[in-house]
C-alpha cells in the first residue's frame, strides 16, 4: 500500500513536542500505525526532544528525593496490573486501529442521506472534536472551508477533492486556506477518522449541517 | 565535576535496570535524568514542587518500563524525553495518567530484541539530529526549543519574544527545512 498524503512537518513536530491536542494526535497516531515513513520522521522529531533534554541545565532536587522514589517503587511494583478495557466499541462494520483501542466509540448515527457519523471519545479529553465519518459510494459532501486545521485519516474506501485522491492510510491535513468539496469514491463506502483542532469550525453547508447534530 | 554518562552507557544502565532491577544503575540514571527532567518541566511552566513531583513520576516510569525500552527505536534521552512529555501532558490537561501514554506510545509491548544494525541506525540518527540542531542559527533554535517546552501555540511564542507571528512561523519553517534535509539524506 503506497501512502501519498502525510501529516506536515509542523504537525509531527508539535506531536513530538506534546503540543498537539489529543483529537488531532489520535488521528496522527492512526496514521503512524500504518506509515513507516512518518514513524521515521516522528523518531527524528522526538530525538530533537531528547537532545533538548540532554542540554537542560540540571537543577537541584530535594536531598531525599531518590530515597523517597525507591520507597515508592516497592509499592508501585505491587500495584502493577495491566487493566484491559471492556468492549467500548459497538459493531461498526470496520476494524478499528490499535491507536483507538482506549477510545469510546459510539454507534453509527444518521447525518444525512448516505452519510453517517459516530462519536469518538478519548479518555480524559471529552471536549475533543473527533469522529468517524462514513459516506456511501459516490456521495458528494457539501463544499466547506475551515477556520483552523482539519485532520482526516482514511480507514477504508476512498475520497477525492480538488487537491487529490485519498486512499486507506492517507492523512489529509486541511487548514484555513483550503476550501474543498470531498466526494466518496465510486468503488465502495468510505470510512474515515476526522478531528478538528481546538476551536476550528467548518463553514458552509457542512458546518450548518454538523453543528446541531454533532455539536461542532 | 562528574563525567556525564555517554549515550551508550545510558542504554547499558537502562538495560541493567530491565534485566536485574539493578539499583546502582537506577541511581546513576536518576542522578543524570531527574535534575534535567525537573529543569525541563520547570521551563515548561511547572512550579518547583510540581516539577519535582512529576520528575519523580518520570523516574518511576523509567524503572517500571525499562524492559520496554528499545534502543533500536530511540536513544536513552529521547525515550526519557517521551516519558516526561507524556507525564507533562497528563499533568497539564489533568487527565488520568496513561492517557497520553496510550495515545502517543501505543506499541507498549516488548517485541523482538533490536539488532545491532537497528541500534547503530538510532545512534546515527540521534547524532545527526544533534548536529543539525547545533547548525541552526540561534533565532531558529530558540523557537524550536520553545516549541518543545510547552503546549504553546506559535502566537503565544510570538508574544513572548515580542516578534510578529509571521516571523515565528517562518523561523519554524526554516528550522524544519534544515531537519528535513537531514531526514531526506537518512531515508
Ligand atoms: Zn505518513
Ligand atoms: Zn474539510
Amino acid at each position: 500500500m503506497t501512502i501519498n498524503h502525510h501529516p506536515s512537518d509542523e504537525t509531527l513536530m508539535r506531536m513530538a513536542a506534546g503540543a498537539l491536542g489529543s483529537g488531532p494526535a489520535l488521528v496522527v497516531s492512526v496514521h503512524l500505525e500504518g506509515c513507516a515513513v512518518c514513524r521515521n520522521r516522528m523518531a527524528h522529531f522526538e530525538a530533537v526532544g531528547g537532545a533538548i533534554l540532554d542540554e537542560m541545565p540540571p537543577v537541584p532536587l530535594a536531598a531525599d528525593l531518590f530515597g523517597r522514589t525507591m520507597e515508592r517503587l516497592q509499592v508501585v511494583q505491587q500495584l502493577q496490573t495491566k487493566e484491559r478495557s471492556v468492549n467500548k466499541h459497538p459493531e461498526l462494520g470496520i476494524e478499528l486501529p490499535r491507536a483507538m483501542q482506549d477510545c469510546e466509540v459510539g454507534p453509527w448515527k444518521w447525518l444525512g442521506p448516505g452519510f453517517k457519523w459516530s462519536k469518538v471519545k478519548i479518555p480524559g479529553s471529552p471536549d475533543e472534536k473527533v469522529m468517524l465519518l462514513k459516506g456511501r459510494a459516490g456521495l458528494h459532501l457539501p463544499a466547506h472551508g475551515h477556520t483552523g486545521l482539519e485532520f482526516m485519516q482514511i480507514l477504508s474506501g476512498s475520497l477525492a477533492d480538488e487537491r487529490g485522491r485519498y486512499f486507506p492510510g492517507d492523512l489529509d491535513e486541511a487548514g484555513d486556506d483550503v476550501d474543498h468539496r470531498p466526494v466518496v469514491g465510486q468503488e465502495s463506502d468510505c470510512v474515515c477518522l476526522a478531528a478538528l483542532e481546538g476551536d476550528t469550525r467548518l463553514h458552509g453547508l457542512l458546518g450548518r449541517l454538523l453543528r446541531p447534530i454533532v455539536g461542532f | 565535576k562528574a563525567v556525564l554518562p555517554s549515550p551508550e552507557e545510558l542504554i547499558g544502565l537502562i538495560d541493567a535496570v530491565a534485566r536485574t532491577q539493578d539499583r546502582n544503575a537506577f541511581a546513576r540514571l536518576f542522578g543524570y535524568f531527574a535534575p534535567r527532567v525537573k529543569s525541563f518541566l520547570m521551563r515548561s511552566g511547572l512550579e518547583d514542587a510540581a516539577a519535582e513531583e512529576v520528575a519523580q513520576e518520570v523516574m518511576i516510569a523509567v524503572w517500571r518500563k525499562a524492559s520496554y525500552f528499545d534502543p533500536g527505536k530511540a536513544g536513552a534521552s529521547t525515550w526519557v524525553f517521551t516519558i516526561a512529555r507524556n507525564q507533562r501532558i497528563d499533568r497539564l490537561r489533568r487527565t488520568s495518567s496513561r492517557t497520553a501514554d496510550n495515545l502517543l506510545d501505543p506499541t507498549d509491548e516488548p517485541d523482538m530484541p533490536p539488532s545491532g544494525e537497528d541500534i547503530a541506525i538510532v545512534a546515527q540518527r540521534e547524532e545527526g539530529v544533534r548536529k543539525a540542531l547545533e547548525s541552526l542559527p540561534i533565532d531558529q533554535l530558540t523557537i524550536v526549543r520553545l516549541s518543545f517546552f510547552a503546549e504553546k501555540p506559535h502566537a503565544e511564542i510570538a508574544r513572548e519574544l515580542g516578534i510578529p507571528l509571521g516571523t515565528v512561523k517562518s523561523r519554524v519553517r526554516l528550522a524544519l527545512n534544515r531537519l528535513r534535509t537531514l531526514l531526506d539524506s537518512d531515508i
